[in-house]
C-alpha cells in the first residue's frame, strides 16, 4: 500500500474534556487534512510544547473524526509531563501535530461481523474503527471495553453515537461485568455463531498477547494495535521495532511500530507480553 | 543574500547546514515535511555491507532535554541503498554524504568500493564511533593507531572527501582527529553520542535493552561545544560540529567555536525542517549583521 508522507499542521484546539476522575481526557482539534485523509488505526504525534522538555512528541490514536467539520478527537490519560501539558490546552490554543501516521485497520469488503475488544485507553481508536466498518460495510458490530474500575467506563460513552451492541467489563467489578474484558469474549466465541468475527483489539501488550491467544484458539482473524515509545513517529529514528515473523521468509525480525503499523495481523507480531 | 557556501576539501556545500546520520533515515520520509534542497547535505543512515536488523527493543528512552537511543545500526544494507535509497537521493540538489559502518576495516572498504561509482555521493562520513555495537563502532576512534590506519586504508581506494566522525568517549578526542587528518581525512565531524545509562527504579531494569546508549539532544550541546573548540584549538583540519543543536542560536555557538558546518540531529524527530528553518535564519541573521559570508563568523570566537 502506498501511504502519502507525512505532514505538519498547525491544529486548533476547539475542546479538551475531562471525561473521567481518573485523569482521561478527549481533546477535539481542528484540521481539515488529517480528518478527511486518515483510516482507523492511524495516529497523529503531539509537539506538546515548544519547551526542551519534554523534547519529542506524544503519539496519540486518532480516537473520531468528522470529515464534514474537519476535525479529528484524541483520548489519552495523565501520565507524565508531557501530558500533564496537554490537561492545560485551551480552545483555541494552536498545536503542532504530524499527521495521520502508519498503517490503520484493514476493513475487508464485506466484512459481516467485527468484534472489537478495548483494554483500558486501547479503547482510543475503536470509536474510529466503528465508524470506519458501518461507512464500509453492514457487518454486525460488538464492542468489548475493558477497564479497572467505573469512572474509566466514561470512555464506552464514545461508542454511544453508533447502534451497536456494548459489553462492559470492570475488573473491580464497579460496574458492568466484573473482571477481564476477555472472559466474556471467550463466551461469545465459544457459543459459535454462523458468521465468524474478525477480532480487532487494542490495549496494553499482556491484553494484546492474550487477543492474540484468542484469535488462535478460535481460529479467526485478529488485527492488533501495539503500543511503543516512539522517537519520532515517521520512520526515521527507528526506534519503535515489534518482533514479527516472516512466514515468507522463514524468519524473524523487526518492523516498526509507526510506519509498519501500529496495527499488525496478530498472527505476525511476536509480543513478550 | 551572504554567501553561506563551505567547501571542505573537494566537498561543496552550499550551505553550512546538514542533517545527521541517523536522525533523517534516506531523506524521502521527510520530503513532505521540509524542504529537503533547502538544505546544505543530507548525512544517510549508517551503510554497512549486510543488512542489519538493529537492537531489540527497547532502543529510546527519553530523558529531560534528551534522549537515548541504541538502535545498533539497523539499516537496508549497501546493495538495497544503492538499488532503493539512492535514486530519491540522486534527484535532490543537496549534498548526499554517505555514513558508512562497519565490523571490521575491510566492511569499510567494501561498502566504499560498491558506493564509490556512484557520482551522486558527494563524500563518506565514517562512523568511527556508534557506541551501540558489540564489535568496530567506538574501537575505530578510541584508539588514534587505529583511526590513522583504518583512515588511510579507506583513502587509498577513494577520491571523494573522507570525514571521520569521533567519539566524545574518550579523554582526547584531538589525537583521534590528529590521526583522521594523518590518515588522510578531509574533515572530522563530532560529537557522536555520549554513551549514557537510565535505570527503572521499579522494575530495576535498564530502561535501553543494550543496557547503556547514545545520549543526544540539547543537553549534551555544552559537551559537544567543549569537544569541537579542542579539536580546532589543536588540529589543522574542518570540522563539522554535532551534539545537541536545536536552532539557529545553537548552530552559531558552534561556528564561533569553529565548526565550519554543522549537523542537525535529534531535532530532526520532533521537527523535521528545523534545519531548512535554520538556513533561512542563518540568511537573515548575516544579512542584518553586515555579514557578507558564513566564514567572517567561523571560528570568530573572542578569548
Amino acid at each position: 500500500m502506498i501511504c502519502s508522507p507525512p505532514k505538519s499542521h498547525d491544529c486548533i484546539v476547539l475542546s479538551n474534556k475531562r471525561l473521567s476522575e481518573n485523569s482521561i481526557y478527549l481533546t477535539r482539534l481542528h484540521c481539515p487534512d488529517i480528518a478527511q485523509n486518515s483510516s482507523s488505526g492511524q495516529f497523529v504525534n503531539i509537539k506538546v510544547s515548544n519547551e526542551l522538555s519534554p523534547l519529542l512528541r506524544r503519539p496519540f490514536s486518532i480516537c473520531k473524526v468528522d470529515k464534514a467539520e474537519g476535525w479529528f478527537e484524541v483520548l489519552w490519560q495523565i501520565v507524565g509531563r508531557g501530558t500533564t501539558l496537554m490537561a492545560g490546552y485551551k480552545v483555541d490554543d494552536v498545536i503542532n501535530i504530524i499527521g495521520p501516521l502508519g498503517h490503520g485497520f484493514h476493513i475487508k469488503s464485506g466484512i459481516e461481523s467485527a468484534i472489537l475488544v478495548g483494554g483500558g485507553l486501547g479503547i482510543a481508536p475503536l470509536p474510529f474503527l466503528c465508524q470506519d466498518i458501518l461507512e464500509k460495510s453492514s457487518a454486525n458490530i460488538a464492542v468489548y471495553v475493558g477497564v479497572r474500575t467505573k469512572a474509566d467506563l466514561a470512555m464506552a460513552e464514545l461508542f454511544n453515537d453508533f447502534d451497536i451492541n456494548i459489553i462492559q467489563c470492570t475488573e473491580d467489578g464497579s460496574a458492568g461485568i466484573q473482571g477481564y474484558v476477555t472472559k466474556p469474549l471467550i463466551e461469545k466465541l465459544a457459543s459459535k455463531s454462523s458468521v465468524p468475527p474478525v477480532l480487532f483489539s487494542c490495549g496494553p501488550e499482556v491484553f494484546l498477547k492474550r487477543m492474540v491467544d484468542i484469535s488462535s484458539e478460535f481460529d479467526v482473524e485478529g488485527q492488533i494495535s501495539v503500543e511503543s515509545v516512539m522517537g519520532c513517529g515517521f520512520g526515521i529514528c527507528v526506534g519503535c521495532p515489534v518482533e514479527v515473523q516472516d512466514y515468507a521468509e522463514g524468519e524473524r525480525k523487526y518492523k516498526l511500530t509507526c510506519i509498519d503499523g501500529p496495527v499488525f495481523d496478530s498472527r505476525e507480531v511476536l509480543l513478550v507480553g | 543574500m551572504a554567501d553561506l557556501s563551505v567547501s571542505i576539501g573537494k566537498l561543496k556545500l552550499k550551505n553550512p547546514v546538514l542533517v545527521a546520520s541517523g536522525t533523517f533515515g534516506y531523506g524521502q520520509e521527510s520530503r513532505a515535511l521540509t524542504d529537503l534542497n533547502a538544505l546544505g547535505g543530507i548525512v544517510t543512515k549508517s551503510v554497512t555491507l549486510k543488512r542489519r536488523d538493529g537492537n531489540p527493543p527497547p532502543r529510546i528512552f527519553e530523558l529531560p532535554a534528551g534522549m537515548l537511543n541504541s538502535i545498533g545500526l539497523a539499516n537496508v544494507g549497501v546493495d538495497t541503498f544503492i538499488s532503493e535509497k539512492l535514486p530519491f537521493l540522486s534527484e535532490l540538489s543537496t549534498a548526499i554524504i554517505a555514513n558508512v559502518a562497519g565490523s571490521t576495516p575491510e566492511e569499510y572498504l567494501q561498502v566504499i568500493e560498491k558506493l564509490d561509482e556512484h557520482d551522486s555521493i558527494s563524500a563518506y562520513e565514517l562512523n568511527f564511533s556508534c557506541p551501540n555495537v558489540k564489535q568496530g563502532g567506538l574501537a575505530f576512534s578510541q584508539d588514534p593507531k587505529v583511526t590513522q590506519q583504518v583512515t588511510r586504508m579507506l583513502r587509498d581506494i577513494t577520491e571523494k572527501p573522507l570525514i571521520a566522525k569521533l567519539t566524545p568517549n574518550i579523554t582526547r578526542v584531538s589525537e583521534i582527529a590528529q590521526a583522521a587528518k594523518d590518515g588522510g581525512a578531509d574533515a572530522v565531524s563530532l560529537i557522536n553520542t555520549l554513551v549514557g545509562m537510565a535505570v527503572n527504579t521499579q522494575t530495576r531494569k535498564p530502561q535501553v535493552h543494550t543496557v547503556t546508549a547514545g545520549y543526544s539532544g540539547p543537553a549534551v550541546k555544552p559537551v559537544a561545544l567543549a569537544k569541537v573548540f579542542e579539536v580546532v584549538q589543536n588540529v589543522d583540519i574542518p570540522v563539522v560540529g554535532i551534539g545537541g543543536i536545536m536552532n539557529l542560536n545553537d548552530a552559531l555557538e558552534f561556528f564561533i567555536t569553529g565548526a565550519c558546518a554543522v549537523q542537525v540531529g535529534t531535532a530532526n524527530f520532533i521537527d523535521p525542517s528545523t534545519g531548512e528553518k535554520m538556513v533561512g535564519g542563518l540568511n537573515d541573521y548575516c544579512n542584518g549583521n553586515g555579514i557578507d559570508a558564513i566564514s567572517e563568523i567561523v571560528g570568530s570566537l573572542k578569548l
